[in-house]
């Protein structure tokens, strides 16, 4: 199995590179097959190369790439690209069609042991640990106290300095909904008009405000992480991490819903009706967000490498149960 | 019986594009011409014996000369001036950027025809969504939209209203069916956002996203001179309507002037007076773009190519359909505004919509209205011309050879990394959306 997988992975980069060079020998500017950075790009190929190698799916992209390879004007690249695309039909057609078998479609997933969580890291890797968590579960004072432990950076609100600092933009302009108790609270004011839609419509590219900002914080979360080790709340940042290719340990915090709301109670003097209503909403508004920029169920356990009942243990002791799972066998 | 027999390599052709492509796409994408031969023959040799070969090699004449010609004529011309005008700029693809590009297009479609509309249009709209992944929707709507619907509003837009209007019916009377596409626009801007939003989602779940590391958008025009060339080539097809009216392109008889190819078949001066103009139109393009434009656009010559083989041997099959329509038409006993709108549209879908609008214009004029317009066919109810008129020109878009832009902006879509769906795909899309919205229309507008 492990075979066929490093040998769809070399098919997979030539595909990646064909469409590449393809691409680059029409010169066109209006788009190519594969849109994304290479190592996503190859790691979907190969996962459908290992899963349906004779499927519509993989097809359809690599006829796509012959549409474009057909119309390069130069015959001698016209001639090179074509005999690689033949070459790779070729390769295509004599791996082994294992849909439908019982192979493991997703290899780290299955390798992933929580009493390794550490081993998910080379040397050269940093400790990125992404925390998300419902309200009133107390991940936020977790995540703060377990960057307080393990001395690394602790990233929330400060993301969105840097953010607000990268965009250039004026404060009172941005408005995060992933910022949900101070967005209904009406801390930020919000400003409407059709001069401010075309102000925001020529910033943004065309984009939702909320989307650009999520942009940016993505690739600012990225480039942190190739810098330093620290722990992220929110953010849909284990996703955008998984994306990336990079390494990182993803954890999910909450509590019973009970417990919660009383937390909340005592958090912000409010009475039962007030915290399970704030709750409700709030939870609303966060897996809504999780689910429009990654497509997954916030909070569900497959999504995570370890899920936590702070209920159960406490502040401290979820920060000593998350240390030593880190810690149980550290690479250096 | 013989007519029905004689329809059979139309079918045959319909189904080899909808089929090979699928079966065999790399022998389809090098023999469609032999394909095309082939069930051109199949046509031509039985029409020979049934009904000589005078009559054969003056019907398929007359439908190159008269039909085939001046389409592909303006279609080359649209095709190689568009392809000269480059948009530079980081616009992103959202949905709300797409639907309000669509909603503009729609209605460029009527100023500048719905080829125009769509040639100038779909290189940018594949560009600002070139960071996408899931993007076959966006092209799908653009050919709902922009390749056929927005044509309703004038008789530049699309050729069937073109028609109409050479027959008497008043230049600006197709405003009158801005309601119905507003409407339209409205339903179908909804469900494209919607269906945009999710793909979007789903594109921006997978990891991808637009380059935004500038800030603000930088949008520039380039080869924005060709727009000259453009509006002469509406000119033209302007011209192509208007001139066989006039007394000095009629002979004493009130025939157009032209020159006698065979028997009655002629290429006229107005017809010759278009082609010229666009050739020109776009031989000066030409010279006078710099070739990067070209580059940066991914012009080829595969599109038009491509459509330029598949359209001859359509209107070469079509023939027998279309005079089984002409015969059969006025005797089909579709008197109402609702059946007007789904005959038309229905045979719009798989026929050229001109020759389909005409016969149903002709016979709502044999219906002996005595109120409604006046055209030179006989007095039409409004709501009767109506449909007739939004059947031909909505109902070009339920497939890809409904209406000549489709298929390009398929074949160029298909070049620059977009999965297009099939011939059946793409029916499956305007069943799901486009006829049910069509129903609605005609609960809402012709019962």
């Amino acid at each position: 199995m492990e075979k066929n997988r490093e040998n769809c992975y070399e098919i997979a980069k030539q595909i990646y590179q064909l469409d590449k060079e393809v691409y680059e020998c029409v010169g066109s500017s209006l788009g190519r097959t594969f849109t994304g950075d290479e190592a996503t790009c190859v790691e979907e190929i190969t996962r459908l190369l290992i899963t349906r190698p004779q499927g519509h799916e993989i097809r359809s992209d690599i006829a796509l790439i012959g549409n474009m390879a057909r119309t390069i004007k130069n015959k001698e690249d016209h001639h090179r690209m074509m005999t690689q695309y033949n070459e790779i039909l070729k390769k295509i057609a004599a791996i082994p069609d294992s849909f439908g078998s019982v192979d493991i479609i997703n290899e780290n997933l299955a390798a992933l042991n929580t009493s390794n969580l550490r081993q998910k890291f080379s040397p050269d890797d940093h400790l990125i640990i992404c925390i998300g968590r419902t309200h009133g579960s107390a991940g936020t004072d977790i995540g703060f106290a377990l960057a307080d432990k393990l001395k690394i950076n602790y990233y929330d609100a400060e993301i969105f300095d840097q953010v607000l600092k990268k965009m250039d933009a004026e404060k009172e302009d941005i408005e995060d909904h992933s910022n949900y108790v101070e967005e209904l609270k009406g801390k930020i004011a919000k400003k409407t008009g059709v001069g401010k839609f075309f102000k925001n419509f020529k910033k943004y590219h065309g984009l939702p405000v909320q989307d650009a900002i999520f942009f940016n914080q993505s690739d600012l979360i990225c480039e942190m992480a190739k810098k330093e080790d620290f722990i992220v709340m929110g953010r849909c940042a284990d996703v955008v991490l998984t994306n990336h290719r990079i390494p990182h340990i993803s954890i999910f915090i909450t509590a019973s819903f009970e417990q919660r709301v009383r937390r909340m109670m005592e958090l912000h003097n409010l009475n039962y009706k007030q915290a399970a209503h704030l709750l409700v909403k709030l939870d609303a508004k966060h897996a809504k967000y999780y689910f429009d920029y990654t497509g997954k169920k916030w909070g569900d356990a497959v999504n995570y490498d370890l899920c936590i009942n702070s209920a159960s243990y406490g502040i401290e002791e979820s920060v000593e149960l998350i240390e030593r799972m880190i810690n149980k066998y550290p690479n250096s | 019986m013989n007519s029905l027999l004689l329809c059979i390599p139309f079918a045959g052709l319909l189904l080899c594009i909808a089929v090979m492509p699928l079966v065999k796409p790399e022998w389809w994408e090098k023999h469609q011409a032999l394909a095309v031969i082939v069930w051109s023959l199949l046509f031509i040799i039985p029409s020979i014996v049934l009904n000589g070969a005078g009559e054969t090699t003056e019907t398929v004449l007359e439908c190159i000369v008269n039909d085939y010609l001046t389409f592909i004529v303006l279609l080359f011309g649209l095709f190689c001036v568009s392809g000269n005008i480059t948009l530079e700029g980081n616009l992103a693809g959202s949905p709300a950027v797409n639907a309000l590009f669509l909603a503009f297009g729609t209605l460029l479609s009527s100023c500048i025809g719905t080829t125009g509309a769509s040639m100038l249009l779909v290189r940018p709209m594949i560009k600002m969504n070139s960071w996408r992944k899931n993007k076959a929707q966006i092209m799908i709507f653009f050919i709902f939209m922009i390749s056929n619907m927005g044509g309703c509003l004038t008789p530049i837009g699309d050729p069937p209203l073109l028609m109409g209007f050479m027959r008497g019916v008043p230049f600006f009377w197709s405003l009158h069916l801005f309601p119905i596409l507003i409407f339209n626009m409205i339903l179908l801007l909804i469900i494209f956002y919607l269906i945009d939003k999710k793909q979007y989602r789903k594109d921006i779940a997978n990891g991808l996203r637009p380059d935004i590391s500038k800030p603000g958008v930088d949008i520039k025009v380039e080869g924005l001179h060709n727009i000259v060339f453009l509006v002469a080539i509406v000119v033209a097809v302007i011209l192509s309507g208007t001139l066989p009216s006039l007394p000095m392109f009629q002979d004493a008889a009130g025939n157009v002037l032209g020159i006698t190819i065979y028997k009655s078949v002629k290429l006229t001066f107005p017809a010759m007076i278009e082609i010229a103009i666009i050739l020109l139109a776009a031989l000066l393009s030409f010279k006078t773009t710099n070739e990067k434009i070209r580059t940066q656009n991914h012009f080829t010559w595969g599109a038009i190519q491509e459509v330029a083989i598949l359209f001859i041997g359509i209107f070469i099959t079509m023939q027998p359909a279309l005079a089984l329509l002409k015969t059969m038409g006025p005797n089909l006993g579709i008197t109402e505004p609702y059946q007007m709108f789904w005959a038309t549209g229905f045979l719009s879908s798989f026929l050229d919509n001109t020759p389909t609008y005409l016969v149903f214009l002709t016979t709502a004029g044999t219906l002996g209205f005595t109120s409604g317009i006046v055209t030179t066919v006989g007095t039409i109810s409004v709501k009767i011309l109506t449909a007739i008129s939004c059947g031909a020109v909505f109902m070009g878009a339920n497939t890809y050879i409904g209406n000549a832009p489709n298929f390009m902006v398929k074949s160029i879509s298909d070049e620059n990394g977009i999965r297009m769906p099939s011939f059946f795909g793409y029916m499956g899309w305007s069943l799901c959306i486009l006829v049910p919205v069509f129903f609605i229309d005609m609960l809402v507008f012709f019962l």
